[in-house]
């Protein structure tokens, strides 16, 4: 006779990307770029979900650009997950994304026992409505507080204070140093800095895997791993050495 | 994913008289990933660390090295071959600013699956088996413990099993570390870590091992973590704080007979309600001990030597219901019992009594040598007769002799026959069993 069957206790994990899809993502294939990479990810994710039974993980997306709206509104569970391409074209409706995510992350409809929510901002520019007013209303949440918030910007032209101020403050004292080590970010206290497709592509990957698994079953603890915040986030992927990057100019 | 050892390569390695082939990449996380290799004609695992982690471990290649040369405890355990360091040309090859270095151990054979699938009821698997598993993993720790060492960082993570037999491996041997020494900085796992290791009040030993041993023992028998019960209800967010509260600073097993503010919800938690009331009383007790007195007092937890004759004995306590067929497991079999599941009375079991004891008498349940030598600690490697069912009629139960030697039955008529090796004794014919290794009673 089997095992009885028996049903594991668990509890919701919700996923959210806010994507900026302004016109300048249409520059040189960062949509696409973007577009791609989350693609990609999803069978890492689907693994993770099936690694962490005590999660039930539940992906949602934001997208901006003129407006903020809702490009995966319903909360779906990642085996079930098709990635619809989003359009870049338009403004920068940061604040307004924030609002639409606060609007979720409020009790009801949020369930009353969770995990910590994974909210991951991705932009490559500056954004041209009330940023502040947004971030207040999601931060008047107490899922917006708990969640692991992480920041990625495309490109050299994001605005890196906006989404630290996303983020939250950096811990300075006893911290991991420095944004970044030849152009290398070393911590994702702060924003990640995303120069081309590859190193979009494992930010996407470590943040839809190592972070959720994280935030949905703790993995093991060394002395010194990083301790701060209320999920203990895990080491940054390798980064590949590129030969170009890092070196200053390559003529002058 | 992106592979830092590029599939399809040849690799030198110091030590390695040839290179080795980089075939495909298995799997990572957030310690480094794990290939398959080709070493001279013999696939292999390869794990390969991030320079963060080597950095945050810097004596991991020196704990590996003293592993490599003590050798694995059992065989049980997937345990480093070989530690690499890359050549010149390798480091090249590995695209990162320090090229790191790496262990082979052997490929997991097939058929095991994560004890993860097992948690999740993803797989079935009979609750014999699962005994079993927790014999062998009982029985894999007691033999490291005994060599000196200790693991650190038990969890369901890196524990496979076999769910047709029962079978364990232990993977991730990397931070097995002689007891009480300081060279590794594991902490564990939290939900496994001992309160003690949680609140740094004292570094992973063999004493923390026994904490995080009874918690993957009770997560595999239940599908539940011992301290996730109304306490787990009164958490919004599980967050770092709300565990380290829940695993450290308060913790309280959902079955503490004297305090009962944790108990499982009858909805949330129905798991833990359902299959705690299968095992028998003296396994509940190791729990008991362990999370209750061993909570604060880790010199008090169950030994594993204690966990091995429990779990052996319940295995040989196995009863099926004639009702629904379902595994019981009586503390005694001759206590008239109800089945856990249909709660119609179980009944009584022909059982084989031994010089060192009593086997009930249900299909595959074994005997073993130990059964016969009061001496020999619980060994369920190697069976030496087990029950069998007749194969045209189900219901007819024989002993099937599993040595090589021949064994004298005496059947209730009077008359004495020869049980060659490989042949089955009808159950209900027999009366005593003569065998090299000693003498088997039935009785009803």
């Amino acid at each position: 006779m089997p095992f009885p069957n028996v049903r594991l206790t668990n509890r919701p994990l919700h996923f959210i990307y806010i994507c900026d899809c302004s016109g300048s993502m249409a520059a040189q294939g960062k949509m696409q770029a973007l577009n791609q990479a989350i693609r990609q990810s999803l069978p890492g994710m689907v693994k993770v979900a099936r690694d962490n039974p005590e999660a039930r993980l539940l992906v949602r997306a934001v997208s901006f650009a003129d407006k903020a709206s809702w490009h995966i509104s319903k909360p779906t569970a990642v085996e079930q997950l098709q990635w619809v391409d989003l359009q870049a074209g338009g403004i920068t409706a940061m604040g307004e994304a924030l609002e639409l995510v606060a609007t979720q992350l409020r009790s009801p409809p949020m369930e009353e026992r969770a995990l910590p929510p994974v909210l991951v901002l991705i932009s490559d520019g500056q954004p041209t409505d009330d940023f502040d007013a947004g971030l207040k209303q999601l931060m008047n949440q107490m899922w917006a507080q708990k969640a692991v918030r992480l920041a990625i910007a495309l490109g050299h032209d994001a605005n890196m204070d906006v989404l630290q101020d996303f983020i939250g403050p950096y811990p300075q004292a006893g911290g991991q140093v420095g944004r970044s080590m030849q152009g290398v970010s070393t911590s994702a206290r702060q924003p990640l800095q995303a120069s081309n497709a590859t190193a979009l592509a494992q930010y996407i990957e470590w943040a839809s895997t190592a972070v959720v698994g994280a935030a949905s079953m703790p993995v093991s603890r060394t002395q010194g791993s990083a301790s701060e915040g209320n999920i203990p986030l895990p080491d940054l992927p390798p980064t590949l050495i590129d030969p170009i990057e890092g070196i200053g100019p390559v003529v002058w | 994913m992106n592979w830092i050892l590029p599939e399809g390569s040849l690799l030198e390695f110091d030590g390695l008289s040839k290179p080795l082939k980089v075939l495909r990449g298995l799997g990572g996380g957030g310690q480094g990933q794990v290939f398959e290799v080709d070493v001279a004609g013999e696939h292999l695992a390869l794990k390969w660390y991030f320079p963060s982690y080597l950095a945050r471990d810097p004596n991991l290649p020196k704990r590996l090295g003293e592993s490599i040369r003590a050798t694995a405890p059992n065989s049980d355990f997937l345990w480093p071959i070989a530690l690499l360091r890359p050549t010149p040309a390798t480091a090249e090859a590995i695209k990162l600013s320090d090229p790191g270095c790496g262990y082979l151990m052997g490929l997991r054979p097939p058929g095991f699956v994560g004890a993860i699938e097992h948690y999740a009821g993803r797989i079935e698997i009979s609750l014999q088996n699962v005994l079993r598993a927790g014999f062998f993993l009982a029985d894999a720790f007691h033999d490291l413990h005994s060599k000196g060492l200790c693991y650190k960082d038990i969890s369901l993570g890196n524990l496979f099993l076999q769910a047709e037999t029962g079978r364990i491996l232990i993977c991730d041997n990397d931070n097995v570390d002689v007891d009480g020494r300081k060279l590794s900085s594991v902490l564990g796992t939290p939900g496994f870590i001992a309160p003690e290791v949680l609140m740094s009040r004292d570094r992973p030993g063999t004493n923390s091992d026994l904490f995080s041993l009874a918690v993957l023992l009770f997560r595999l028998f239940t599908r539940h973590d011992p301290l996730r019960g109304q306490m787990d209800l009164g958490i919004k967010c599980l967050d770092e704080p709300a565990r380290r509260k829940l695993y450290g600073e308060d913790p309280l097993f959902i079955f503490d007979p004297k305090n009962k503010r944790n108990r499982p919800n009858p909805e949330e938690h129905a798991a833990a309600l359902i299959t705690w009331p299968i095992y028998p009383e003296t396994l509940q007790n190791l729990f008991l001990q362990t999370f209750c007195d061993g909570m604060k007092a880790p010199k008090r937890r169950a030994l594993t030597g204690q966990w091995k004759e429990i779990l052996a004995k319940t295995i040989d306590h196995r009863v099926l219901c004639d009702q629904c067929g379902q595994e019981n497991f009586p503390d005694d079999l001759a206590t008239p019992a109800t089945c856990w599941n249909c709660k119609s009375t179980l009944t009584q079991p022909q059982t084989l009594r031994l010089a060192n004891g009593v086997v009930a008498a249900s299909a595959d349940n074994e005997i073993y040598l130990h059964h016969f030598d009061n001496l020999k600690p619980p060994d369920l490697n190697h069976p030496v007769g087990q029950v069998v069912q007749h194969p045209s009629d189900p219901s007819m139960l024989g002993l099937k002799n599993l040595t090589t030697e021949p064994w004298t039955a005496i059947l209730s008529n009077g008359s004495k026959t020869t049980v060659e090796a490989g042949k089955t004794c009808n159950l209900a014919a027999l009366i005593q069993l003569f065998t090299p290794m000693g003498d088997v009673i039935t009785t009803i």
